[in-house]
């Protein structure tokens, strides 16, 4: 599975999950923390659509974590003050860095997780799309008769 | 005349600041949560952190909570915390097309491909005071069990919330010119000293931070006349969009870090006659964090005034990026409550000894 899409699940997925998993790792393996939890920014690119060309929009708020089991080192950056999320997806990251058997485990309920955050989106744009204009064009109105 | 510190005022100080907390919470039964203004004071927390130039929703609560609700002061404060903080990350490219719109419209197209959705908007309501508003206590989760939708609503809106943009449409047809990046580093308000003539992106970047209410006000002098730009809206959106980085410990992965709400406006203000004598539309560019449409547009009125030649007040680059910022506006003009003594004791000063000759003169006459 790509970074991108892990990270995705685990970010945007029920906090029991990741949890649960960082917890698996934390009960068998000794995890060093690298660099613990702290806060930053990160400028975010956007391009623009009349000219194509990026500029820098503003900055957001991220916290990252770094830790690392036997060597192998595992990372996360997510936006907001979330110390404990950051520090239990670097050890997730780190684990499947790392290939932990466990992590075999973990993929079907990744891709359930998957499932649960598209459903959340789902329901919201069903919301908008109750919102959408079904344009009718009005008959004409002849002032003259 | 050199200046003369003077002391006596910290006792008065401290006591001031505790007196502002006095005033905060006397007249309160409890004290505000913090996620209570995240969550209800939604577009206002939208306009702090666009003001601010710092997208963190938590924060910008808390810096309203402080500041009393003054969006000035709050911005101040987010723009004050972020410089103590490390910037380690830069997003990769966002394509604003990838946006999961929660709200779309065009008021120069009636038909736009996938439609017009309008979204969380209170456009199209009367002004009427909701004095219901009194009584919503304890009745927000039968609101929102109420507003829901079952299994089968949801599964049959099926789409990923992702429209064609109106603007690849114009282009697809011939009606606005082909645009290749030149993949240039953009300029960075930030880190940069920022010189006049100045580059887009450098514009870009200040009219995204600047105030909703000086950008709406110059934009409005525009189209009032002091200006060029009278625009329609060729679409404004408002959604999602993903926030990538590189992964640090592989630059060729990305990882997801989260997501931001925005509203992106493409204003279409008139045409031109391009080299190959084919007529193009102009447009003007918005784009804000969170849900803040006037200032979007405000932005494409003023982004495209700038790029139009002209004597009005809209078209001097230097006027209009200098006296939107929020930050830099509001402190220069609040200073003034600083002690100023020096200054006015030097204008004193010269009065007295101006009046002191008037009366010589008088006095040999």
């Amino acid at each position: 599975m790509k970074k991108s899409r892990l990270t995705k699940i685990l970010i945007e997925g029920d906090s029991q999950l990741i949890k649960d998993l960082a917890s698996q790792v934390e009960n068998n393996y000794l995890i060093q923390t690298e660099k613990p939890p702290q806060t930053g920014l990160t400028m975010v690119k956007v391009k623009d659509s009349i000219s194509n060309n990026p500029f820098y929009m503003g900055e957001v708020l991220v916290t990252e974590c770094t830790v690392s089991i036997n060597g192998t080192f595992g990372m996360s950056v997510i936006m907001g003050e979330k110390a404990e999320t950051a520090y239990q997806i670097a050890i997730i990251d780190a684990a499947m860095n790392s290939n932990l058997p466990m992590t075999k485990d973990w993929f079907h309920l990744l891709l359930q997780e998957e499932k649960n955050i598209d459903k959340r989106q789902q329901k919201e744009l069903a919301m908008v799309n109750q919102t959408k204009v079904h344009f009718n064009t009005m008959e004409d109105y002849n002032d003259k008769s | 005349m050199g200046y003369v510190a003077v002391t006596g005022g910290q006792r008065a100080i401290e006591k001031a600041n505790q007196l502002v907390d006095q005033y905060r919470l006397q007249d309160a039964e409890k004290a505000l949560e913090t996620n209570e203004i995240q969550s209800q004071l939604r577009l206002l927390i939208d306009r702090v952190m666009g003001e601010g130039g710092l997208y963190a929703p938590e924060y910008a609560a808390i810096a309203l909570k402080q500041a009393e609700g003054d969006p000035a002061e709050a911005a101040f404060l987010l723009r004050a915390y972020r410089s103590t903080l490390p910037r380690n990350y830069y997003s990769r490219l966002i394509e604003p097309g990838d946006m999961r719109v929660i709200r779309r419209i065009s008021s120069s197209f009636k038909d736009i491909p996938g439609g017009q959705m309008l979204g969380p908007t209170y456009d199209y309501t009367h002004r009427l005071l909701n004095f219901d508003m009194r009584n919503e206590k304890g009745a927000v989760k039968e609101f929102l069990e109420r507003l829901g939708l079952g299994e089968k609503e949801i599964e049959n809106a099926s789409s990923s919330g992702k429209f064609q943009k109106v603007i690849d449409l114009l282009r697809e047809q011939g009606l606005m010119a082909e645009r290749t990046s030149d993949d240039q580093i953009p300029f960075d308000i930030t880190r940069d000293k920022l010189n006049f003539p100045t580059t887009r992106s450098a514009r870009l970047q200040l009219l995204s931070r600047g105030e909703t209410g000086a950008m709406t006000a110059l934009a409005y002098s525009s189209m009032r006349g002091y200006g060029a730009v009278h625009p329609t809206i060729g679409e404004l959106r408002v959604g999602y969009l993903e926030v990538h980085i590189p992964y640090p410990l592989d630059d060729d992965d990305s990882i997801y870090i989260g997501e931001i709400l925005t509203t992106e406006v493409e204003t279409i203000n008139s045409f031109t006659q391009n080299d190959q004598d084919d007529v193009e539309f102009m447009l003007g560019y918005g784009m804000t964090f969170g849900q803040n449409e006037v200032k979007a547009i405000a932005m494409a009125i003023l982004e495209r005034s700038l790029e139009t030649s002209g004597s009005s007040p809209t078209q001097d680059e230097e006027f209009v990026l200098l006296h939107i910022d929020s930050v830099e506006a509001n402190g220069f003009v609040s200073h003034l409550k600083l002690p100023h003594y020096t200054t006015f004791q030097s204008m004193l000063d010269r009065i007295r000894t101006a009046q002191k000759e008037q009366e010589k003169i008088e006095v040999k006459s």
